[in-house]
């Protein structure tokens, strides 16, 4: 009950902040920039006074596949920036300048602060995440070629997953930090060391959470969901769950 | 009948001793007020009463508390600080605050708009927080750790940082709730402890070293002093009172006769008999109170 209270309060301020009027726009933007940019190549090439006369320039073909991802790149850089940005403070401001104090001497749980903050987080995330995918679909279907709904769908789910962890590592350093410059730095830090310790030991951790965009190219191209992508989705959410634990245990541990 | 007990409280912070070795029982229905230099622990003590902080050892036991009660519901807490979320009307606070103390949504909007209206803040109800003066933002403090109607009404420096007006309504806000509950507030201005509250707690380097009822204290620490002004011949009044057996000394400071007594009674009486039977030009006579500054340089120099 104190959950959905909290809840109720993180999502009045979002609203009152605007971060629900901004955060989704900007998704929609980042999603489309790749499908409309592609597409239109030859006639900004033309507009800006064209190339001189005798070049021959090929342009790639796009499979529709490949547009789509290349959303999801954008998210991956820039719409992971983004999630960081708008959640560094979340918990971490709030203890610092002090307002924290009063939730903490109401009797409530200190997982309910954690889940409330964490919820009201996803709820952008995923709103944003799925209006940006809708929209990169869209276009994709009308300009490249047909992507059925269901794998549009299933992209978002997928996808969904990585920002998911994303928005739970920033919660856990949020629990346990107090100067949001530094969650937002140790947030993008794990990003990091966790592709790139992906990327070394690749053959040894196949289902690492970063192989998540791989695995969701290949069931683009086959058209069908592979063993490999659900195992991985699988120990995404089991990673989430044992963060949001250990967040949970050390912001009540840090309060004392 | 008590509502609170502390046994042994002690908090230390990396290697410094900030609490030692607290022992205090607080009996319901009293205003207590704590006070002590800065650094003295105040803040350290209420904070770890609310919760906030956990105690390096000791306990803080509540009397007929439910055993899987939260203590933090018997207890309403403003912070030396305050910070709210100033996105929020004054209303929209008192009402989440008052959920999240387990009220109904109803039941708070109703408790909400009496506070608003007791603390005298109604009219800005519907105003952002970030738009309230400090003297407002001090009394919505307050309104919030009242909503749950608690036992103990915990105020870390509740005056300090107002202005005069703004003091004087906090001031007259608390004497209006000490009859409902108990408050434990901190301050280190001695003229609001001496005004509103009935107990005393004297701290000094994370010690209580004196604590009791004011009247009581008065009595202790009273200076037994006296103070005569008359139109002329200081010194043959000076050498008069001299000679009485309850002096213990006197001097003329300027245009005053200073008397301090061994016993401030008798002096005064003896006094007042010499002056009338010989009839002293008296223009002046004043017996001083033991002031609770008198008192807190004493006991906090010993």
């Amino acid at each position: 009950m104190h959950t959905k209270v909290l809840l109720q309060k993180e999502m009045l301020e979002n609203w009152r902040n605007k971060k629900w009027i901004w955060v989704p726009l900007v998704f929609l933007l980042l999603a489309i920039m790749d499908p409309i940019s592609n597409y239109y190549l030859p006639q900004i090439l033309e507009s800006i006074g064209g190339l001189p006369d005798g070049t021959v320039l090929e342009l790639p073909e796009y499979a529709p596949q490949d547009i789509l991802l290349m959303s999801l790149g954008q998210f991956s850089s820039l719409g992971v920036l983004l999630i960081v940005l708008i959640s560094m403070g979340t918990i971490a401001g709030e203890q610092k300048n002090g307002v924290m104090d009063l939730l903490l001497i109401k009797p409530i749980s200190y997982r309910s602060i954690i889940l409330a903050k964490w919820f009201s987080l996803l709820l952008l995330v995923w709103t944003s995440l799925f209006l940006g995918i809708t929209a990169s679909w869209y276009y994709t279907n009308s300009l490249y070629g047909e992507i059925e709904f269901l794998s549009m769908l299933l992209v978002t789910f997928y996808y969904g997953l990585w920002l998911t962890l994303v928005v739970t590592i920033s919660i856990f350093y949020n629990a346990i930090i107090q100067t949001p410059g530094l969650v937002a730095f140790l947030t993008i830090l794990t990003t990091i060391i966790l592709s790139i310790v992906t990327n070394v030991f690749g053959t040894h951790i196949k289902w690492s959470p970063v192989n998540l965009s791989t695995y969701i190219h290949e069931m683009l191209v086959l058209g069908s969901v592979t063993s490999q992508l659900i195992a991985t989705a699988f120990t995404t959410i089991v990673l989430i769950i044992i963060i949001l634990s250990v967040a949970i245990y050390c912001f009540k541990k840090k309060q004392h | 009948m008590t509502l609170l007990t502390i046994t042994n409280l002690t908090k230390k912070f990396s290697n410094k001793l900030a609490v030692n070795n607290v022992n205090y029982t607080l009996t319901p229905q009293k205003c207590v007020a704590l006070i002590g230099p800065n650094g003295a622990g105040k803040t350290t003590i209420l904070r770890m009463l609310t919760g906030l902080l956990k105690p390096s050892s000791g306990v803080i036991q509540f009397a007929n508390k439910p055993k899987n009660d939260d203590a933090r519901s018997f207890i309403g807490y403003l912070p030396q600080y305050p910070v709210f979320y100033n996105w929020m009307t004054g209303m929209e606070f008192l009402t989440f605050s008052g959920q999240l103390e387990g009220l109904t949504k109803q039941e708070s909007v109703k408790r909400a708009t009496f506070l608003m209206e007791k603390i005298g803040i109604a009219n800005t109800k519907n105003k952002r927080i970030g738009n309230y003066s400090g003297g407002m933002k001090q009394r919505l403090g307050i309104a919030q750790a009242i909503i749950h109607r608690p036992k103990l009404l915990v105020l870390d420096e509740p005056v300090s940082s107002l202005d005069p007006i703004g003091r004087r309504e906090v001031l007259s806000l608390m004497e209006e709730l000490k009859q409902q509950m108990t408050i434990l507030f901190s301050t280190h201005i001695l003229g609001d402890a001496d005004e509103i509250s009935d107990e005393l707690l004297l701290l000094k380097e994370g010690e209580i070293i004196e604590s009791g009822e004011m009247h009581v204290l008065r009595q202790k620490y009273q200076t037994a002093k006296i103070s005569i002004q008359c139109h002329e011949n200081l010194p043959i009044y000076r050498d008069k009172i001299s000679t009485l057996s309850s002096v213990r000394n006197v001097y003329i400071e300027r245009d005053t006769i200073q008397i301090t007594a061994h016993n401030i009674q008798n002096a005064r009486q003896e006094i007042l008999q010499i002056a009338s039977k010989e009839q002293w030009p008296l223009t002046n006579f004043t017996l001083h109170r033991a002031s609770l500054e008198d008192m807190f340089m004493k006991v906090v120099n010993e």
